[in-house]
């Protein structure tokens, strides 16, 4: 909206000043004959202005807003603050860069409208498509490869939760990665791509199916990928709805609970050395009196499958998932991808 | 809105950027060093510039930001100081503003508006606690066509119909809290959310084309960054790296808005909007698409109220309110449409009850109350319905031996 505009607006007359910067740059070495001795020495400027707040630099030739990052943040990988901020991805040499300091948007929320976030849901991948929930593993390439070359950058789940605890503020074009109940082919087919674009994802596992058979990770997989940067997090005991079924006495119920959400915990502890903060509800199916039992246990966030993004005001046990089924085309795909919400908000 | 003065502070800027590498000259240590940083004070002197222009403009946030970025060239500025400190007062003083009236609208249990109040108070102040919390916890979102099933309907074709995109049945399953691969009976009554991030096509015009992409950006075109400061007014829109501005960016008629605006005239408000929403999905934010919508949407919201269709004129005013909520008498018209509404569910309600159908009755009635949380008649008879349907299902109960299904 009017926001884009001015973004435009900056960049252009930016683009401007460094024209002009640029011409006067030329024009300085060749008159001054009046000057024959050694060049002036005068105070040397700061490559930047600095506060905690801000620094406002200068782009030197070759620098990216990686370098920058680095030099000013601490870490290529804080490169998104400036890319958002700026709203550029390439500067031209002399070109003013500022680069925030702190998070300056915790909310996701503009007069323009507000930050929404996919969360994706993969299950089990092969060679070949095989039903809905096995996808072909050269269209995961191309949906992953989708999103690195569009500027989507893909956040740990745990992030995602701290933006939903208003504690951390996300890249505008946040996206989240899962794989539900814990196939071997993850290894297979996803861990290689994954590792090669710098991708993190989420595993739900349900521990009845750890080890059980060769699709399924074993608990020394799971301590593999755990090493290797990969996020384990509880899918359940069994696998089973946990809605109260008809006719299940409070009592039968809260034993069942106890069995599929205290359970995994144990297995996390003993296997993984900690318990697990986040849910992936079963079917993606749960209930309002459902919650205040997945709080007890210990969880802090929890997922349907509801195909939607979510703000950060969503409610962090009854946020949504977007599952990726095989038949869907890359146009399917990327429908799931908003990563924002148009709305007046002056 | 943009104003004139902003085309003389562009023109001001690219004169201090000349003064700037003016007095470069000294400093920059010959051939084949990095070019040299602008001087301090003009540079300030720009941000400065930005600042004011953006507080003139309402967009007071990001007017705070480029008083800090002033601060940070030349930190002992008091003036600046005092300009951030007066407008930070300001900006506190309406994120309370805004709380309070989200609040009183949360107590008069009018959601979509206390929603609306929390949502613009963090706008103001992404990092605010308390309008985060009441956002989360005590909000509900209750946007929502309430669809009456006929037959051949499908999940997968609703979600076609409302969204463009078949595989969001899976929300329309999750809202009515449904059984797997369920069959829909026609005459119940199906609740059809709203999704953030989705715009919600009109039943009367399929979308050739789900703009839906739109909302993601490409490379060369950057996102709304609250950070970029606003500097001139004249300058067309151009994508960055553009050396010079050119109106052909901005082609005076374009074939799509010629379209949606004939659409318009002949009163088809659904082709216009597919039209201007196919616009839009090219260039997102854009000021003519946008008016266009504007009036396509409140044509077709009064065109709806006329034919009695008060869940889709809801969804026309809530969608254009969205966009701007003071457009002509948009806010008025919504809540006769809302109140009308409710009103026909309740009287469907009393219909059901009087022809014995008890659980419809009930349906009706419980709609409404979420509409209406305060619908004492509603309420109430539910409470009554229900009664009866307990009676007469134990006495079903007595009279089959038991079998209670």
């Amino acid at each position: 909206m009017l926001i884009r505009r001015i973004a435009r607006r900056r960049a252009l007359l930016l683009a401007g000043a460094v024209l002009l910067l640029g011409a006067c740059a030329s024009t300085a070495p060749a008159p001054a004959p009046r000057e024959a001795g050694p060049a002036p020495k005068a105070a040397p400027r700061p490559a930047a202005y600095e506060s905690d707040d801000f620094v406002i630099t200068f782009a030197q030739p070759g620098d990216t807003p990686e370098s920058l990052a680095q030099r000013y943040l601490g870490a290529a990988d804080k490169v998104w603050m400036i890319e958002d901020y700026t709203g550029l991805r390439a500067f031209t040499p002399g070109q003013e860069v500022v680069i925030p300091r702190r998070s300056w948007n915790l909310a996701g929320v503009t007069p323009g409208g507000y930050q929404i976030v996919p969360i994706l849901t993969y299950h089990n991948l092969a060679e070949q498509a095989k039903g809905r929930l096995v996808l072909a593993a050269s269209s995961f390439r191309e949906q992953m490869n989708y999103l690195k070359t569009n500027g989507y950058r893909v956040v740990s789940l745990a992030d995602f939760v701290e933006f939903t605890r208003l504690n951390r503020q996300l890249p505008q074009r946040a996206v989240v990665l899962t794989f539900d109940d814990g196939y071997h082919s993850f290894k297979d087919f996803a861990y290689p791509v994954l590792k090669e674009l710098g991708f993190t994802a989420t595993l739900f596992i349900y521990t009845d199916w750890v080890g059980a058979g060769r699709a399924a990770l074993s608990w020394n997989d799971l301590r593999e990928l755990a090493a290797a940067g990969f996020d384990i997090q509880a899918h359940t005991k069994t696998h089973a709805d946990l809605r109260r079924a008809q006719g299940e006495t409070e009592a039968q119920y809260a034993r069942r609970m106890q069995a599929e959400l205290e359970q995994p915990q144990e297995q996390f502890v003993k296997n993984l050395g900690h318990r697990s903060q986040i849910l992936a509800y079963p079917y993606g199916r749960w209930e309002e009196g459902l919650l205040p039992k997945v709080k007890e246990y210990g969880y802090i966030a929890a997922f349907s499958v509801r195909r939607q993004g979510n703000a950060s005001f969503v409610r962090p046990l009854a946020a949504h998932r977007s599952q990726i089924y095989s038949e869907m085309t890359l146009d399917d795909f990327v429908k799931n991808l908003n990563v924002f919400e148009e709305e007046n908000l002056r | 809105m943009i104003s004139p003065a902003r085309g003389l502070l562009a023109a001001a800027v690219i004169g201090l950027a000349v003064g700037g590498c003016a007095s470069l000259r000294g400093t920059s240590g010959g051939a084949g060093t990095p070019p040299a940083p602008i001087a301090r004070d003009p540079l300030a002197a720009r941000h400065r510039q930005q600042a004011e222009a953006l507080d003139r403009d309402g967009q007071l946030r990001r007017a705070a930001e480029e008083w800090k970025i002033v601060l940070a060239i030349t930190p002992n500025d008091a003036k600046a100081r005092e300009a951030l400190g007066a407008l930070q007062a300001r900006i506190d003083q309406a994120v309370t503003g805004r709380l309070d009236e989200g609040r009183k609208a949360l107590a008069r249990g009018v959601q979509v508006e206390a929603r609306r109040k929390f949502l613009s108070a963090l706008a103001l102040d992404p990092s605010n606690r308390a309008a985060f919390d009441a956002l989360q916890n005590s909000t509900r979102e209750v946007e929502f066509i309430a669809y009456t099933v006929r037959a051949g309907d499908t999940l997968s074709s609703l979600a076609q119909r409302y969204y463009g995109d078949r595989s969001r049945s899976e929300v329309i399953w999750e809202t009515n809290q449904l059984p797997p691969n369920p069959k829909l009976q026609p005459g119940t009554t199906l609740k059809i959310p709203e999704i953030p991030g989705v715009p919600f096509v009109h039943p009367d015009a399929p979308r050739r084309s789900a703009p839906v992409v739109a909302a993601v950006p490409t490379p060369d075109m950057p996102r709304p960054a609250p950070g970029v400061p606003a500097p001139g007014a004249s300058a067309p829109a151009t994508p960055p790296g553009a050396a010079a501005p050119k109106e052909e960016y901005t082609p005076e008629v374009n074939p799509l808005l010629a379209e949606a605006r004939e659409a318009i005239d002949r009163s088809d408000f659904g082709d216009a909007l597919t039209s201007v929403d196919k616009y839009l999905a090219g260039k997102p934010g854009d000021r003519d698409g946008l008016a266009l919508k504007k009036q396509a949407l409140y044509g077709q919201a009064r065109s709806q109220m006329d034919a009695k269709q008060y869940n889709e004129s809801i969804q026309s005013l809530t969608q254009l309110t969205r966009l701007q909520p003071d457009y002509e008498d948009a806010g008025a018209l919504l809540k006769q449409a809302r109140a009308r509404n409710i009103e026909m569910h309740y009287t469907q309600g009393v219909r059901f009850y009087r022809e014995e159908k008890l659980k419809e009755a009930i349906a009706e009635w419980r709609l409404v109350l979420e509409m209406d949380p305060n619908h004492a008649n509603a309420r109430r008879n539910i409470d009554q319905a229900e009664k009866l349907l307990k009676g007469l299902e134990q006495r079903m109960k007595k009279g089959t031996g038991g079998n209670s299904q």
